[in-house]
């Protein structure tokens, strides 16, 4: 099975990183902006991937696990905040939640 | 037994301290009269020890006199360049522990009467804790052995007379008369501190010691000088002319106060200084010829203007300050044990004085108006037979201890050739005995009683017995000075071995005496013509000489002068470089860092539009940048760092 270089991980990487965050600034549905910062995290993660077995070296795919878990309690408060939000205004426009304004 | 009075020196100095300390700290968890019982015991057991001490060293020959005082190391200090090291080390010498007796035994019954006194104040704990701390400064003053400590106890008395000044501080007179006080004790403070410097320029040492034995090796000059800027500190100490002008408003203080700070111990301390700096005096006969004519000019024009004033404090604030120019004259002509002598009597009656004025005022609910009063001997016996036992003694009548401390003084000056200063002295004794019979008769004759206040009962055992116990020392305290047999001169001999005159004290000329104590009995007999037996007289006598009651009655004018010669120059500088310098340069800094912070802030906060993409676009363009920065370094040092 030919290798597959590590350029075209990180390119890829790189496509799903755009990807996201060009979701991120440009979609107003919250929903759709918590699934492009998960775009943006696995992105990092399969860089760290790709260089972990690139070099044979076992942290970067630890490193994996550990952004895994900080995602899934990222889009469990944020999901929180997206439901509290929806109860009060019955609208989850992120550009009508503009008060915190500081 | 005699080792453990040595050694408890400092025991007699930390005590009122830790009396205060322990007032100030632990007074609000516990009952408001403990206050008033810690800062009684804390004092009482300085007097013990202060009393063993005394009869520890006084019998002592003179060589061990010397020794045994200069024992108590306390620490060092600082260390001054080239090679002189500052300890604070205790001294009690004679004259030192004279002045420790007055100060913890006149003190210690002055604190058992403010526990009466002061019994109904909201402030009492404040008060004992002030007082206290009034004790410990006063004690370090004295104890010290050098210039520095000396200095820092002087800034302390300075600072406690200032906080029970300033006690009714919802009073703005005696706020304005704290501040007044502070002021004019500061000026004070600075010319110590100038003669300090000057001392340690010429003599590379500030220690008693260390200046003493060496002031035949520096010219007269110097030392002249040395001797004027240390009493200009004497001189603002013990209200002589011409910063008199605190004491009498100083009167704004509780009656307690003003007896033990402003009557018997702090306004002495310039006697203090001036006996304790002898050699210098000695050696600079100019600068000891300055102190001497203060003395006696302030002490015939003090006594002056307590002839008309009403105040019954405001007259013995006068005649304190007179009294104090007695000693200060005494000191001035090197007749040290006389000027300390007449410190000791004076203690005893004016502290008295104050405070048998203090019961006639607590039962008169806080009047101090002379006019208002009259009549009270026969509602307040007690109040009157003391005040009247002080009265005697201050006026110097035989054989009350006032006759033989003033003529000490008079006797000495005569003797050392100051014939104006004598008649000066003489004046002010018969001005003293007028003015002193005059307030009794105001305030216990002339009639019935005039004031609208109710009359309550005699006061307190707390407040009788210390007044009781100070009426027999002004009657039997001359004992200590008997003419021709002082045992005063002889307890302080080992102080004044070197000094310029002889320290017999009293040497008694039976025609001075006599003749003084005629001009006294001339100034009773005068005050009981023109204010009781025909009261007329002294309306006739206001009436004729308007002019110069007027100006006795505004104290010589001196603070209208001091208003337009100090104050008001010093307002108009002040509101001059307000105008002209404060807000256009000194606070323009200031204000244009106010003015570019909030105009820069204000630029950023538009970007704060509080829409969440533009946050997320600010944290995309953050980590673009980050990246950009990286791979810049990252280039700049290994070129191509991925593989």
């Amino acid at each position: 099975m030919p290798q597959v270089p590590l350029n075209l991980y990180l390119e890829l990487s790189a496509v799903l990183f755009v990807i996201g965050a060009l979701g991120f600034l440009l979609r107003r549905n919250p929903i759709t902006m918590l699934m492009s910062i998960e775009l943006m995290w696995n992105a990092g993660n399969l860089a760290f991937i790709a260089f972990a077995r690139n070099f044979g070296d076992m942290s970067g795919q630890v490193f994996a696990f550990l952004v895994i878990t900080v995602a899934a309690a990222e889009a469990a408060i944020a999901l929180a905040i997206v439901v509290m939000v929806f109860r009060r205004r019955e609208n989850a426009d992120v550009d009508d939640i503009s008060v915190m304004r500081g | 037994m005699a080792d453990f009075f040595l050694s408890a020196a400092p025991l007699i100095l930390f005590f009122p301290l830790i009396g205060a300390a322990t007032i100030a700290i632990f007074g609000q968890y516990v009952h408001r009269s403990a206050s008033g019982i810690i800062g009684c015991v804390s004092l009482g057991l300085s007097f013990l020890l202060t009393v063993g001490l005394a009869a520890v060293i006084l019998p002592l020959p003179v060589g061990q006199q010397i020794l045994y005082s200069h024992s108590h190391f306390i620490g060092y200090w600082a260390h001054l360049p080239p090679d002189l090291i500052i300890s604070f080390r205790l001294l009690v010498d004679p004259l030192a522990l004279l002045w420790m007796l007055i100060i913890t035994g006149v003190g210690l019954l002055i604190h058992i009467y403010s526990v009466g006194y002061m019994a109904e104040d909201k402030n009492y704990r404040t008060f004992f804790s002030y007082m206290n701390l009034f004790v410990f400064t006063m004690l370090l003053l004295v104890m010290a052995d050098n210039f520095l400590w000396l200095l820092i106890g002087w800034g302390g008395v300075g600072l406690a007379s200032y906080l029970l000044i300033g006690f009714y501080y919802d009073r703005p007179v005696a706020v304005l008369a704290a501040r007044k006080a502070l002021i004019m004790n500061v000026i004070g403070d600075v010319g110590i501190m100038i003669a300090i410097f000057l001392m340690y320029a010429h003599f590379g040492n500030i220690t008693y010691e260390g200046v003493f034995s060496h002031v035949g090796t520096v010219g007269a000059p110097a030392l002249t000088w040395i001797g004027i800027w240390l009493f200009v500190g004497a001189v603002a100490k013990s209200a002589q002319l011409p910063l008199q002008t605190w004491l009498p408003d100083a009167m704004e203080g509780p009656t307690p106060v003003s007896a033990l700070i402003h009557a018997a111990t702090m306004v002495t301390a310039g006697v203090y200084l001036v006996a304790r700096a002898h050699p210098i005096y000695d050696s600079a006969p100019v600068a000891a010829e300055i102190v001497a004519v203060v003395g006696g000019v302030t002490a015939l024009f003090a006594a002056t203007i307590g002839c008309v004033q009403y105040d019954i404090k405001r007259v013995l604030a006068y005649s304190t300050m007179s009294q104090i120019g007695y000693m200060i004259l005494a000191v001035g002509v090197g007749a040290y044990a006389a000027g300390a002598s007449h410190f000791m009597t004076h203690a005893f009656f004016k502290a008295l004085l104050f405070l048998s004025a203090g019961l006639v005022i607590h039962a008169l609910g806080g009047e101090q108006d002379i006019r208002k009063m009259g009549g009270l001997a026969a509602k307040l016996p007690f109040a009157f037979w003391t005040f009247a036992v002080g009265a005697v003694a201050i006026a110097g009548i035989f054989p009350f201890s006032g006759f033989f401390s003033k003529d000490a003084v008079l006797d000495a000056t005569l003797t050392s050739h100051h014939p104006y200063l004598f008649a000066c002295g003489v004046a002010a004794a018969g001005l003293t005995a007028f003015y002193m019979a005059r307030l009794v008769f105001l305030t216990f004759f002339t009639g019935a009683y005039r004031g609208e206040h109710e009359v309550h009962a005699e006061a307190a055992r707390t407040m009788t017995i210390p007044v009781a116990l100070l009426a027999v020392l002004s009657l039997v305290g001359g004992a200590l000075i008997l003419p021709r047999h002082d045992e005063l001169a002889i307890m302080l001999r080992s102080t004044f071995v070197d000094a310029r005159l002889p320290q017999n004290g009293n040497e008694f000329d039976l025609g001075l005496s006599f003749g003084v104590l005629l001009i006294a009995l001339a100034g009773i007999a005068l005050a009981w013509l023109a204010y009781e037996w025909r009261p007329a007289i002294a309306a006739a006598a206001k009436r004729t000489f308007s002019g110069a009651h007027a100006l006795l009655t505004n104290a010589y004018y001196f603070d209208v002068i001091y208003h337009w010669l100090f104050e008001r120059p010093t307002y108009a500088l002040a509101n001059a470089l307000l105008r002209l310098f404060e807000t256009d340069a000194v606070d323009a800094l200031p204000a244009f860092a106010v003015r570019l912070g909030s105009s820069l802030g204000g630029l950023s906060t538009r970007w704060e539009t509080g829409y969440l993409r533009r946050y997320g676009l600010t944290f995309v363009i953050g980590a673009a940048l980050l990246l950009f920065i990286y791979m810049l370094l990252a280039h700049g040092s290994s070129a191509g760092a991925l593989p």
